[in-house]
Formats: structure tokens, sequence, C-alpha cells
């Protein structure tokens, strides 16, 4: 039993610590990012043992309930069994012992009763004998006899259940009294007394004396001729009623004989006699002389036991069973059957052994005891068996020891088991039956109990088994899209190599002299497609470096206003072609500088107009700016109710954030700005509102044929926008097209949130004519304008020019003539009416080039007849990209300075206006063709309308195009150093990863010479003029917007036979721990005319500093401040010993005692903008990837260098 | 006429060595490098590069021997030969570098092992385009030197 239960036990504390094992690494592993592939193995099998565990606990659980309810039946049928057995057992002992007890107190008061008689009849005898003693004649022989013979009826009767007495005399006279209880007949027997004489008698008893054995044999054969009579009495009065019968001797009766008191003592013997069946008890006694010497008599009184079998028979009758008494030899004495106790034999009937009773029990139990215990029996014969197995069922024996001297008996009882102990057996296998199904039953109600209960829990196992393993297969998933997003990073900086070397070729190709024309445009269209080829690894890498959580926003100012208008300039030119108008509307709040990332913002602005341009065929676009200030409330008034839904939302998040956001906006200034891209296009389906910004999807898949695209774009923008802080959705508009609103919530430096300095317009009376193509941006202008106090006219074609211009002039000049002919609306003509009434304005008239008729030469006519009123209005002339030069030169000729590129926007009015106003207002009336010394003001403005164009060219093209703009800003760099005197140089850092400064942007001073050898240059090796030349050329102060566009297609020879030496003079510090690189580096710079110093590690780097520092510490203050050791530090950032990182730290710390700036560049081979922060964050200031492109390096060092000493 | 095929055929080996991308373009900047200051550059390099690379080999080597491999080392080692190589230009040894790194980001010593092997085998075809190339170079140098 202890073994079961302990591997019982085992088995539950295994599975317990299997349990336990099982939860504590899994809390662990949710929390456990990098997953292993193994793991996932793991756990599955986890999982399936996990399963095992459940069905193994299930099955302990039942098997420990069977077990106790077994136990608890064994038990309780165990007690209820013995307990009833043992008490039943000792009952029955005590009635089987009482039993018992009956028959051998019969059998006692029987022997006692007998012994009585006898010992009676002997006292009487005696008596008589005595005082009969000495009989002289046969009459006082006769009278003795006669007085026995009463006496010993008296005795006889007395006593019913005696079967007979008998007195045998000394002389061989024998008087008997015999009952039979067959026939109830009572006989007197007797001897004939003539054969008797007292004195042979008297001799016979002296003979008898000395030999007392052969008396006895005598006695008998003596008797033989004896002659015996037996005379029924009656038996109750003992009176004679029969005749006597002479009978033979001893036929009868036993008659006690001296033989059976050999001794002279009492005997007792067992007899049988012919008519009784069952055996008698004799007990014989010698009647002694008075002198107590000789045996004068001997008496015997036989009882029948007869009785004691009755009694016998009665207690069986209540108590069933068998009792049997024997002698101590196994004769029978008293059964309680009725098998007959005799063996009739040839020699008469004999006492019959209880091994051979005819009663099947007696004999079998008989039987049994000799079997049991042979001859040997236990001391007192006392014996008791409880479960004795005879012929197939189950007995008590129980037997007891008389001990009678010289007649010891012992009395058998057999009772079945069935009579005491049968209800018992039976109840008890009831019980156990009972028991047993009510075990059953409890088990399979407790097992099925379990299976309910451990569902539940095997229930929830499963499920957090599923849970696991759903997990696991998110955790893969997440994985596989970490790798996914690796991989993206990894291939595209792996693929942006080769693009860019085949861009570089492409470009160096575009310079070589010897293309044909055709190979010319090859190449430039091969270097179109390797451009929107890379354009595209952008946009993936862009979207791989957000999904990987690498993208880092930049936080920088910059002028957001600037930004859209070139973003618009860029795009309008694509437009044109289009048939598509390009508008811009920015809200006069939006403050001019704001912090972000330009780039994303621009990127953003990029997409989602590039998009629109795409599906939009005709029409127009516009981009719509207003600003809100999340701290003023008042603001969200003027919002349209859904502009509220998405600001209230915004509010909550910002609360949300708590008071670090408040903080953070307080002392940023955080402005929600709104924005919205409204195009006239095919649209987009409702239901595809949401999923147009999933990646890779497009609102009809169609687009990719009719449009080509990916569907990045708007991915992209999303997450910036998310990024941003912003949100972006398609919104219902009325009309064809798509109206995609987005905010974002930037912050605006302290000092920037003034406006810029509006000019009061309305004080100078001017008056503005739009005559202009797109009605869109016409409106948009004039609503504007006369929002600012500006009144103005529209017109959208050449007639409504004219019409308007007499109008104007001729009615003033009182011409009425005109007028008659020239009808113009009513609303226009009030607007016309009310300019007049102003007093002495200024009339701008902003003439899109295409209201002209350029294709014939009426152009020419129209500009003679605008001509006529130049003197009365100011001309600002809206160009188109591809304004030929002639038409430029002609205006020009005409004094038609105001030029601008479409479109027009505010900015662009402004300086229209501005310009404007100064020529009216300023002292400077007179122009030159080289005054812009002379007149700085005219100049700058001038200059500044064209300045910004530059910009949003270079800015414009800034993302989408990265390369090229890497290749302009080199290219452009260098070139300012083919001009003496490089004015501005900006240095614009992007975030675009491998580019550091994509926006080098160079202005070159409009000196005549310079300009006209470039152009020069580029003539040559293109072979081709552009308009834009000619425009230079005409007007040489003015730097052309275009020429930028030029300098990008610098030939490579004027570079090389410039740009050879331009590091001249520079001491350049190299840290490089890689000899191959060391070598190449410091010969690529040496052949730049640098001073190169290498050295091994970043502790070289610094000791070499620090070395050279403590020199000039020993010279004089003064010195000190002069000129850093070192121009420049090119550091690689994986060295030995001290990182690059470490050592620009410890520079950056040695130098702020002398509070030089020396640049620092990094080299680096790893290419993701995540190092080019660490390395900006460090102190670094520029960013150079390995393989050190030459161009590049020389790009950075120059623009460090000449930015840190202008 | 000696000088020009020499030169033709030097031109031609290296474009050869581009074909096959055992170089790339950042070769042929090492080579515009070389001029009359300094005639003997592109050697120098080469001569400077196989010495590091064989240097690095042998250490790649005894660090990979190891029972416990020190992958921080083994990358550092690897990331200065990929900065020699790819600043030679030697494009498929580059790859090979950062196959490695790449192995050696899985910390598995079985594909660094590879790894290496597929370095050793680069660069000793590598080792031997230069000798060429070396060979060819001074052959040209000699010829100019007697011009």
């Amino acid at each position: 039993m202890a073994t079961p239960l302990r591997k019982m036990f085992d088995r539950i504390s295994g599975f317990a610590s299997s349990w336990g094992r099982k939860t504590a690494p899994r809390g662990r592993r949710i929390f456990h990012r990098d997953v292993e592939q193994e793991e996932f193995q793991y756990s599955s099998t986890r999982c399936l043992s996990s399963y095992y565990s459940v069905f193994v606990a299930r099955l302990a659980i039942m098997v420990m309930l069977a077990i106790l309810i077994g136990l608890l039946t064994i038990l309780t049928w165990h007690f209820t069994r013995v307990y009833t057995t043992k008490s039943l057992n000792t009952l029955a002992y005590g009635l089987r012992y009482e039993l018992l007890q009956r028959p051998i107190l019969r059998m006692w008061n029987i022997l006692n009763s007998t012994s009585e008689i006898t010992t009676a009849q002997v006292k009487l005898s005696e008596y008589v004998i005595r005082r009969y003693s000495k009989p002289t004649n046969q009459a006082e022989q006769v009278e003795l006899y006669q007085m026995m013979k009463d006496i010993t009826w008296a005795l006889f009767a007395s006593r019913k259940a005696l079967n007979a007495i008998t007195i045998n005399y000394k002389n061989g006279f024998v008087q008997a009294f015999h009952r039979d209880h067959r026939s109830n007949n009572t006989f007197y027997i007797y001897s004939d007394l003539a054969n008797y004489s007292i004195s042979s008698s008297e001799s016979y008893g002296n003979k008898m004396l000395e030999s007392q054995q052969g008396w006895n044999d005598q006695f008998i054969r003596g008797n033989v001729s004896a002659i015996w009579y037996r005379e029924p009495l009656d038996p109750v009065t003992g009176e004679k009623i029969g005749k006597a019968m002479q009978i033979p001797p001893d036929d009868l009766i036993n008659i006690a004989g001296p033989s059976q008191v050999p001794d002279g003592v009492a005997s007792w013997h067992v007899a049988v006699s012919k008519f009784t069946d069952s055996p008698l008890l004799s007990a014989a006694l010698p009647v002694w002389d008075a002198s107590n010497t000789s045996i004068v008599a001997v008496v015997g009184v036989t009882t029948a036991l007869y009785s004691v079998g009755q009694l016998m028979k009665e207690l069986v009758e209540v108590h069933s069973g068998y009792i049997y008494l024997t002698s101590q030899e196994g004769y029978l004495l008293a059964t309680s059957t009725n098998a007959p106790l005799l063996n009739n034999t040839a020699k008469g009937p004999k006492l019959m052994m209880a091994v051979n009773s005819e009663d099947r029990v007696i004999r079998m139990g008989a039987q049994w005891l000799q079997n049991a215990y042979g001859n040997n029996l236990p001391p007192g014969h006392v014996v008791h068996v409880e479960k004795a197995n005879l012929g197939g069922q189950h007995f008590y024996i129980d037997s007891f020891f008389l001990n009678l001297k010289r007649l010891p008996m012992v009395g058998v009882i057999i009772i079945p088991r069935k009579y005491i102990m049968g209800k018992v057996d039976e109840r008890a296998l009831k019980t156990l039956v009972i028991l047993i199904s009510a075990s059953v039953c409890i088990l399979v109600i407790g097992c099925v109990c379990i299976l309910i209960l451990t569902n539940g829990v095997s229930k929830e196992m499963k499920l957090r088994a599923e849970l696991i393993s759903h997990l696991d297969a998110r955790r893969r998933a997440e994985a596989s899209s970490n790798y996914k997003s690796q991989f993206l990073a990894n291939m595209s900086h792996e693929l942006r190599t080769p693009m860019a070397a085949v861009i570089g070729l492409l470009d160096i190709l575009i310079c070589d002299d010897c293309l044909t024309n055709e190979q010319y445009a090859m190449v430039t269209q091969i270097r179109k497609c390797s451009t929107a080829l890379l354009r595209l690894l952008n946009n993936i890498l862009d979207l791989s470096k957000v999904e990987s959580g690498k993208l880092v926003l930049e936080e920088s100012e910059f002028d957001l206003g600037r930004e859209l208008e070139g973003l618009v300039d860029m795009f309008s030119v694509q437009c044109i072609n289009h048939n598509v108008e390009t508008v811009l509307d920015l809200s006069d709040d939006i403050p001019k500088l704001v912090r972000g990332d330009s780039a994303r913002v621009v990127q953003v602005f990029a997409n989602l107009i590039s998009n629109s341009i795409k599906f939009t065929t005709s029409g127009h676009i516009i981009l719509r700016g207003w600003c809100e200030n999340p701290n003023v409330s008042s603001d969200s008034v003027k919002f349209s109710p859904d502009h509220k839904k998405p600001l209230y939302a915004l509010r909550a998040k910002l609360k949300n954030h708590g008071n670090h956001m408040k903080k953070a906006s307080k002392r940023d200034n955080k402005m929600i700005l709104w924005f919205e891209v409204d195009d006239t296009g095919c649209g987009i389906d409702p239901s595809k509102w949401e999923s147009v910004f999933e990646s890779f999807e497009q609102a009809d898949p169609s687009t990719t044929r009719t449009h080509g695209g990916t569907g990045l774009g708007l991915c992209i923008v999303r997450t910036l926008v998310n990024k941003m802080g912003g949100e972006i959705k398609v919104v219902r508009k009325n009309g064809p097209g798509t109206l995609m609103r987005l905010f974002l919530l930037l912050s605006t430096p302290p000092d920037g949130t003034e406006q810029h300095g509006q000019m009061e317009f309305a004080k100078h009376s001017v008056a503005v004519i739009l005559a202009l193509h797109g009605s869109m941006g016409r409106l948009i202008m004039s609503r504007w304008l006369s929002r600012n106090g500006v009144p103005t006219l529209e017109a959208s074609e050449w007639n409504e020019l004219t019409q308007i211009l007499h109008e104007l002039f001729h009615a003033r000049t009182r011409n009425s003539g005109f007028e008659t002919h020239y009808s113009l609306g009513e609303p226009l003509r009030s607007k016309v009416h009310s300019i007049q009434d102003m007093r002495n304005p200024v009339y701008i008239i902003v003439v899109d080039l295409g209201l002209l008729d350029l294709s014939t030469d009426i152009w020419k006519e129209q500009l003679n007849f605008l001509d006529k009123f130049s003197g009365q209005v100011k001309f600002a002339w809206m160009l188109n990209h591809d304004t030929s030069n002639s038409i430029k030169m002609e205006l020009r000729r005409k004094g038609h300075i105001l030029m601008v590129n479409k479109p027009l926007y505010k900015a662009k009015m402004l300086h229209i206006l501005e310009a404007v106003l100064k020529e009216r207002y300023g002292e400077l009336h007179k122009r030159s063709p080289n005054g812009t010394k002379g007149a700085p003001k005219e100049g700058d403005s001038h200059e500044c309308l064209e300045i910004d164009s530059t910009q949003f060219e270079t800015c414009s093209s800034d993302d989408s195009d990265i390369s090229e703009i890497g290749g302009s800003g080199t290219d452009s760099v260098s070139s300012a150093h083919t001009g003496d005197q490089p004015r501005v140089l900006t240095v614009k850092s992007g975030a675009s990863n491998c580019q550091t400064l994509k926006n080098c942007l160079v202005e070159l001073t409009n000196l005549d010479s310079e300009v006209d050898n470039l152009r020069a240059d580029e003539d040559q090796c293109n072979g081709r003029p552009k308009g834009n030349d000619s425009e230079i050329s005409n007007s040489p102060e003015q730097t052309s917007i275009s020429s930028s566009t030029k300098e990008r297609e610098k030939s490579f020879t004027s570079k090389a036979a410039n740009g050879q030496k331009s590091l001249e003079g520079l001491r350049i510090l190299l840290a490089e721990d890689t000899p191959v690189l060391q070598r190449v580096a410091t010969i690529m710079l040496e052949k730049m005319g640098a001073t190169v110093i290498a050295v091994g590690d970043g502790l070289q780097a610094v000791d070499a500093l620090n070395c050279v520092l403590g020199e000039e510490e020993d010279r004089p203050q003064t010195e000190i401040c002069d000129s850093p050791p070192y121009d420049l530090i090119l550091m690689d950032c994986q060295m030995p010993k001290m990182d690059g990182y470490e050592a620009t730290k410890a520079i950056r710390k040695s130098e702020e005692a002398t509070g030089w700036h020396i640049p620092i560049v990094a080299l680096t081979a790893h290419a993701m903008s995540s190092d080019e922060a660490k390395c900006l964050e460090v102190g670094m200031d520029a960013y150079l990837t390995k393989p050190i492109d030459y161009k590049l390096m020389v790009s950075t060092i120059l623009s460090l260098t000449k930015t840190s000493s202008p | 006429m000696a000088l020009a095929a020499l030169k033709t055929q030097l031109k031609n080996f290296v474009q050869s060595m581009f074909d096959e991308g055992v170089l790339d373009s950042q070769f042929s900047q090492i080579q515009a490098l070389q001029d009359a200051s300094n005639p003997n550059f592109v050697e120098e390099v080469i001569t400077l590069f196989c010495n590091d690379a064989e240097r690095i080999i042998t250490e790649l080597n005894k660090y990979l021997g190891y029972q416990n491999v020190d992958f921080g080392k083994l990358d550092s080692y690897v990331h200065q030969l990929k900065g020699s190589s790819s600043s030679i230009g030697a494009h498929r040894l580059k790859l090979a570098c950062v196959n490695l790194r790449q192995a050696s980001d899985d910390r598995s010593k079985d594909g660094c092992l590879r790894a290496l092997n597929s370095i050793t085998r680069e660069y000793c075809l590598l080792c031997s385009k230069f000798q060429t190339l070396i060979q060819l170079e001074r052959n040209i140098i000699a010829l100019e030197r007697n011009h």
C-alpha cells in the first residue's frame, strides 16, 4: 500500500513541479524579445507536454479517489463484519456450550440417579441380608428373597427411568426387575430357587474369596443349568399379572454379577441389551455382609441412555445442529438423531463407533475430528472449531469432555454455520455488494466531477497554450517583420551604393563632350530612370526605417512658407504640361519659422502633391494651410464642425499627456498647423479612404497600369505625419477630386512667433490687375489682396485685360469712345470705378505670359500695346519655366524687369509689390546694366526674388531627388571655387542618411566675367544653349535661378582644371586605423593641396592636438586665438584604443579653453542616420561614409572650412 | 608602343576585375590618385592592404580557433578588414566581410568559419590578381622611366 501511494505522490509532485517549471519561463518569455527558433520548438513541445500533464493529473486524481473509496468500502465492510462475527461468535459459543452442557447435565443426572438408586438398593440389601443372615431354612431363605423382591420393587417403581435392577446373590440366585420401555411392560425375573442351597452358597462364597475370577467364571457356567423365570408385572402395583415364563438365563438383561465389581467398588459400564436399541448405562455395586468382609450380593442398576438422546433431539429441534456423546473410546452413547446407536452383529447388538454412525453429519464430524486430531486429542478433549468443512458445508464443531470415573465421556456438538452465521454471512455479502456498488457509483460520479472540474482547468490550459502559441506566432511575425525591415534597410543601403555609382557615372558621361545628341538624350533618360529608381529605394528605406523605429526626426528651425513655396514651384513645372494649376494658399497667420524636420515636412507635401498631380489631368491642385494655436481655445470657433472633432480629440490627447506636455507646449509654443491638399482629379472611393494609407495600397489596382507608382507614398506620408504628432485623412469634398486634410503639431521658436512685417499696402494706394490664366490661383490671390486692402481686378484672357486697361485709362483720359466697344461686366466696372476713385494709385498688372499669343508673332504687338501703359502701370510678368529667351530678351529690352516664374503666390506677390513700391518711392529710378552696387536696394529686391527661387528649386527637389541634389551640391560647391568670391555658403544638413550636405547651395556673385566664363564653359561642353543663359547675359546683375540647374551639369573638365587644388593650404588631421584607407585618404587630400597629418587611432589624434595646443599655450596669449592647429579633422569612428566618438568628445573638451571649433568630420562605414545622429551628438560637424567619395569629401571639407573661416 | 600595349593590358586587366566584381569603382579612384608625384601609389596601397589583410585574416583564424569565440573582438577585426577592403575597392572581399559580420552578429561559429573561408578564398584570388597588377604597374613605370 505504501509503495503505490509513494508513487502516486511522486507523480503528483512531479506534475506540480513540471507545472511550476512551465509557468515560470512563460512569464519570462513574454518580455523576452529576441526569440530564437529553438525556443519556439521548445515551447511547442512544452505545449504538448502540458496536455499530457493535464491527462496525468486527471488520472492521478481519479486513481486517488478510487483508492480512497475502495479503502473506505473495505474498512466499513471489515468493521461491520468483524464485529458482527465476533459478537456472534461469542454468542454462538455460549449457545453451543449451553447446548452441550444440557445433555451432559442430563447425563450427569442420569448417572447420579442411577448411582443413588444403586446405593440405596445396596444399603437396603445389606440391611435385609443382615437381618436374614444365616438363614437356616428354606423358608427363611424364601422370606429373605421375598423381602428383597419387595424392596427392590419399591425402588424400581420409584424410578421410572430405570431399565432394570438386578440382584445377584452369592449363591447364584438372581432377582431382577426389568422394564421394557418399548412395550411398556415390566417383568420380574428370577432364577429357580431350588437349585441353590445356602450351604453350598456359603462354601462357594469362601471359595470365591480365594479366587474371585475363578468364581465368576464358574458362576456363569454354573448358572447355565439354572432355570430362569420371567413374570410380567403390573407396572404400577407390581402385582403379578401373568404366568411366569421360563427364559434362558441372561437372555433378557444384563445381570450384574460379581465380575463387574472385581475390587469391590462401584463400577460403571455401558451395556447393550437385546431389547433396546439404545445403549444402557449400568452400574454395579457389591453388597457386603455385616462384617464387611465378603460380598454377599451384587446389585446392578441399568438405565437407558435413551432419555439423553431424547433431550438432545429436543434441543436440536429448537436449535438445529447435531449433538452426540461418545465414550472416550469413541463409542456413540447418544445422538440427537434417530440413527441407530447399535450395531447388530451376529453376536447381538454392539456399540457403534461415532465414525461409523449412520448419520452423515455425525460421521463426517467424527471423521473430521479424527483427521484433525487423530488420537491425540487436546487435553481435556476440548475442541472449538468454527469452520469445519463437512461435505461442502461449514459447521461449528465443539467438544467437551466429561470426566467420569470409569466412564469418561466426550460430547460433541456440530452446528451448521449457516444457522448462526447464515444471516450474518448473507448480510455481509449483501453489505459487500451494496458497498461495492455504492463505491463504484461514487467513483464514477467522482470521476465525472473531476472531469468536469478539470475540464475548466484543461480548457484554461488549452487557452493558455493557444495564447502562448499565438504569442509565439506574433513574436515570430514581429521578428520576421523586423528581419524584413532590417533586410530592407540593409538592402536599400546596398542598392543605393551602386545606384549612386550609376548616377555618378551617368553624370560623368553627360559631361563628356563626345556624345552625340541621341546618346545624350539616352543617357539623360537613363539618368532620370536611375533617379526614379533611387527615389523608390529611398521610399522603401524611409518606410523600413519608420517601421523599424529608426527614423529620428530632426528638430531645427526652418521657414515653412518658403519650403512650401519651393515645393509648389517645383510641381508647377510638372503641372504646366498637364494643364493643371498649382496653387499655394497659406493663411497669413502661419508662423514664418517653425521647428521641425523640414525635409520630412517637405516630403509629406511632396508626396501628397505628386500624388495629386498623378491623378489630376485638368483643374487645379491647391495646397491650403492655416494655423491654429492649441493654447487659444477661441481659435477653434472659426473652424467648421468637422474641424472641431479632430481638434477636440487632439486636445484630449494633449491633456492626457499631462504636465510634461503642457510645459513643453508652453516652452516651445506648439502649434497645430492644418493643411489641405485639394485636387480635381479622379478622386478616391470613400471605402478606400482609410486603406489608401496602407503600404502598397492603391485606390484602384488599375492605377498602377495607368499611372505607375508603388503605393508607398501615402503610407510614408501617414507614418511621417503621425510621427510629427498629426493626423491625415481623406475628407469629403464638393465636386470631383480628393481632399486630403492633415494637421501637424509643430513648435515655433519663441522669437519666431511675431509676424514678419506686413506692408501696409492699403495706404500706398496700390491697385493690382491680375491677368492670369489659372482661375483658382487668381481668385485666391485676389482674395488675399483685397483682404489686405489692395483692390484687384481680374482678367483671365487677353481681351479682358485690354478691356480693363481701356476702362481704366481711357476712361480716365476721357476717351469715352472706347467704352462702346468694350463692355465690361457690371461688377467689374464698379470695381474699376472704385479703383479710379483712388488718389494717385499705383497700378500693377501681373500678366501671365501665357496670355500673350506666343504661337505667332502677335505677342510683340501685344507687348507694344501694353507698352503704351508702361508709364502708368507697372508690369510684372509671370513666366513659364520654358519661356524662350527671345521673349525674355524682348521683355527686358522693353524695360519689364519684374519677372517671376509661375505660379504666383503670396510671397512672390509681396515681393512684386515691394519692388514696385520701392521703385516708386525709392530714390533711384535710373537703372544701369551693372548697377547692382550703385542701386543696392533695387538689386536686393530683385535678387531677393531670385534667391528665393533658387532656394526653392534646390529645396523642392530636396528629398525626392537626393542624389541629384548631392551631385548638384558638390558641383555647385566646386563651381563656387571657380569663382573667386563665394558670397554665401549655405549648408543644410538634411535628415537623409547618406548625404550630409545635400543642400550645399552656393550662390555665385554676379560678376559678369565669371558668369560669362561659366556660361562659355557650359555652352562648350553641352553644345546646346539654354534660354536662361541669355537671361543672365541680358541682366548680368541677376544670377539666374536656372543657372543653378546648369551648374549641376557642369563639366568635369572645368572642375578638374579648377578644383584640383581646392584644399590648398588646409591642414588636416586624419585619424584612421586602417592603413589602406589612411593612405588613400592622405593621397586624396594631398592631391588637393591639403597638408595631411595621419594618426593611427583616436588617442593619437587627441595627443596630436593637445601637443600642438600645449605648444600654443606656451606662446603669448594673443597668439592663441590666432588659428587652430588644424583646419579640419577627419575622424574614423571605429578605431582601437579610443574610438572616434570618444576622441571627438575629448577634443571638444580640450577646445573649450581655447574657444576654437575645429571641424570634425566622421568617417564611418555605418550608414544609418542613427549613426549620423550619434556622430553629431558627440560634437562632430559632418559625416562621411566609407568608401570615401572624392567629391563629397571635398565639398564637405570646403563647406566646413569656409564657414568656419569666412 | 610597348608602353601603350602594357597600359592597354593593364586597363583590360583592371576592367576584367571590375567585370568579375572583384573590384569596384573605388579602385579606379585610387588609380586616379596615382600620378607623377607618387608613381608607386597603387602598388603601395595594394602592399599595405595585403599586409593588413593578411594580418587580420591570421587574427581572425586565431580567434575562431578558440573554444569560446570572442565575437566582439572578431567583429572589430572584420570591421577593419571591411573598411580597408572597401577603401581599396575589393568588392567581393567586402561582401565576404559583411557575411562574416552577419554570422558574428548571429553568434554562429559555423557561419563565421564558412564566411572566413570565403574571405580567405576571396583574398587569395584578389592577392594573385593584385600581384599581376603590380607586375604590370612596375613594367609600366620602368618603361616610363626609360622614356
